[in-house]
């Protein structure tokens, strides 16, 4: 009894995914297929600075995390060479990933603005960000 | 005189019909038990984390089954590199158990079976100091004392016996489902007071109890029914009770 207790309780390596993405898929203006960037970057904005997130050549979706300290994100768009601003806003929720990888954040996205310089629209497609991968946002360009 | 051979002979057809049930029927006591849990206090010997105090009641309804009801306070406390979390709560679990052993072996004193509960828990849970970093930088966030009613269903195969007179003891392994925990996807607990860790849908784990058993009725149970009796029986209007569908029945319980 007591090693089958000792053996439950025992701690484990946490194997995991805990990072919750918001995931975006680059479509073509008009038509709505799926389509490739010629260059994409995607920064965060903090008060101080900047996180680089993304700097590919060619890629038709991206994925970048939430700050989970704010319930507003701003990031730079950066696509094709054209720079767009994207403001998020979402609501903030710790989500327990498991005993041994404790808790992530998860977040429901309640709105977003953004310009459009090169971005025609970017709309929600599933508000929850979370770990399950699905898209979260449209951007047709 | 008469009168006393009267009684003579009526005591000897009484002892007489007696000798003749005795060989298909045995008398089994029904308990009243009431008990603890030892596994609980011995665990919290091992890991300061978990303190469990259990106490269950059953009583014998008949020669294979009984109903039992539990009562469980459980405090959780877990501290890891990246969050605290503490849970502590009463859980409640009911259910009837299913005694295998043939009352003409068990005779009230031996349990080897199985029972079915339905445990229902009612919790506070909470979690400080939970720390992340990704690429945004750390950060430490924390959610407050939370209160939550969770269920789960239980099978708990196991045994039992009579170490003394009116003193019982028994272990018995359990198999936990999870039905809800109460707390929403997000925030399942660590560790819901009752089940257990609530991150997984099963739970499994061993008890062990000592109990207490009070006799409080004797039931005489078939243990061999008598033959169908024969037409030529039925014709002569001889009635037998040993027979009869319920008894029979009776007799399998």
């Amino acid at each position: 009894m007591l090693i089958l207790e000792l053996i439950s309780c025992s701690r484990q390596a946490c194997y995991d995914n805990t990072n919750a993405l918001m995931n975006t898929s680059l479509l073509a203006s008009g038509t709505g297929h799926d389509t490739s960037s010629v260059s994409l970057i995607v920064k965060g904005i903090t008060p101080t600075d900047t996180v680089d997130f993304v700097d590919t050549k060619s890629d038709s979706h991206f994925s970048v995390p939430l700050d989970p300290g704010n319930d507003v994100t701003t990031f730079y768009i950066v696509l094709n060479g054209v720079t767009d601003t994207a403001v998020i806003t979402y609501d903030r929720e710790p989500h327990l990933v498991s005993a041994e990888c404790g808790y992530t954040f998860v977040s429901e996205l309640t709105g977003l603005t953004t310009t459009h310089n090169i971005i025609d629209t970017l709309m929600i497609i599933d508000n929850s960000v979370n770990l399950n991968g699905k898209r979260n946002l449209h951007l047709f360009f | 005189m008469a009168k006393g051979t009267c009684i003579c002979f009526f005591s000897l057809f009484l002892l007489l019909g007696s000798r003749v049930m005795s060989q298909d029927t045995v008398m089994v006591p029904l308990h009243v038990r009431t008990g603890f849990d030892l596994s609980g206090p011995v665990m919290h010997l091992i890991s300061k984390n978990l303190a469990s105090y259990g106490v269950l009641a059953s009583v014998d309804i008949n020669q294979n089954l009984s109903v039992n009801a539990g009562a469980r306070y459980t405090s959780f406390s877990s501290a890891v590199y990246n969050y605290s979390f503490q849970s502590h709560g009463t859980s409640f679990v009911i259910g009837p158990d299913y005694n295998y052993i043939k009352p003409k072996v068990g005779l009230g004193r031996y349990f080897a079976g199985f029972g079915f509960r339905y445990g229902l828990s009612f919790y506070s849970q909470e979690a400080t100091g939970i720390k992340y970093t990704n690429s945004w930088g750390e950060g430490v966030s924390s959610f407050p004392l939370s209160h939550h009613i969770g269920h789960f269903l239980e099978f708990t195969p196991g045994v039992r016996a009579e170490l003394f007179r009116g003193v019982t003891i028994g272990w018995n392994l359990y198999l936990r489902v999870l039905v809800s925990s109460g707390a929403g996807h997000d925030l399942k607990p660590v560790w819901m007071p009752g089940y257990g860790d609530a991150t997984s849908g099963i739970a499994t784990g061993a008890e062990y109890y000592v109990s207490f058993s009070i006799p409080y009725k004797k039931i005489r149970v078939i243990i061999k029914p008598k033959p169908v009796s024969t037409d030529e029986d039925n014709e002569e209007g001889v009635e037998n009770p040993s027979t009869t569908p319920s008894s029979v029945m009776g007799g399998r319980l």
